[in-house]
């Protein structure tokens, strides 16, 4: 066998595992907080299913509040393209942001 | 003598400069909790199965395809609210879930994130990080195998 066998090619990628089936939850002895105050919905016009916008908080990801708004959680990248100048993760938006939720 | 007496006090004091660096040392070891207000998280344990009380009863780091993976989060202090995130992740970064629970815990809590996978956890190694309000406040490490 050469030496220089294998020089060159292409190192085979291991493929992605795939975790779309996880099924997750918790619980605890702690007693239930509060419940979160309702989300801060302003439509900013008077037309029904016009652009609305909506202040993030604590425990908010996209993918919550695609399903407050859309009924689905996978329409996450609808409000992330909406709100690209503010969100450049993802996976991090902040407790007072206030976010453009494009009409459903 | 004198020079004999000389050399057992810079003894003692080589021996006091390393219990000194040891003890320090140690301290630091421990400071895998995260302070958030006055909550802070003082233990992760992970296991097969939980208790009533949330805590481990079957505690491992090593796991079966098939097994629910707990991880039970101690926590001490109160507050009106704060948020516990449980990322799981598997080798190089992928992200396994993400799930979250808001307490409002008046002294010590214990809550559990667990994750199954009907068909089976691939093989590897895993890990899950605990944030308390956003902020990282402890990591484990565990292996799947057959």
């Amino acid at each position: 066998m050469s030496i220089f066998d294998g020089f060159g090619k292409k190192k085979e990628e291991k493929p992605r595992a795939d975790f779309s089936n996880v099924q997750s939850g918790s619980s605890t002895t702690a007693p239930a907080a509060e419940a979160p105050r309702p989300p801060t919905v302003e439509p900013t016009s008077g037309t029904a299913g016009s652009e609305q916008s909506y202040t993030v908080v604590a425990g908010d990801s996209l993918s919550k509040i695609a399903k407050r708004f859309y009924g689905d959680a996978n329409k996450w990248p609808r409000i992330h393209e909406a709100n690209r100048a503010q969100i450049k993760n993802p996976d991090l938006i902040h407790p007072g942001q206030t976010l453009r939720i494009p009409a459903a | 003598m004198m020079r004999h007496s000389k050399t057992i006090h810079l003894s003692l004091c080589l021996v006091l400069l390393v219990v000194l660096a040891a003890c320090k040392g140690g301290a630091n070891n421990n400071t895998t909790t995260g302070t958030t207000g006055s909550v802070r998280v003082t233990d992760l344990t992970l296991g097969r199965s939980v208790g009533g009380d949330k805590a481990v009863t079957d505690r491992t780091d090593s796991f079966k395809p098939n097994d629910t993976i707990y991880a039970s989060v101690a926590t001490e202090g109160s507050a009106q609210s704060a948020t516990l995130r449980a990322k799981w992740s598997f080798e190089d970064g992928q992200l396994v879930d993400e799930s979250t629970q808001t307490i409002a815990p008046t002294s010590q809590a214990r809550t559990e994130f667990h994750i199954s996978k009907p068909n089976g956890w691939p093989a590897g190694k895993y890990k899950v990080e605990v944030f308390l309000n956003d902020m990282s406040a402890d990591t484990k490490t565990f292996v799947v195998g057959n």
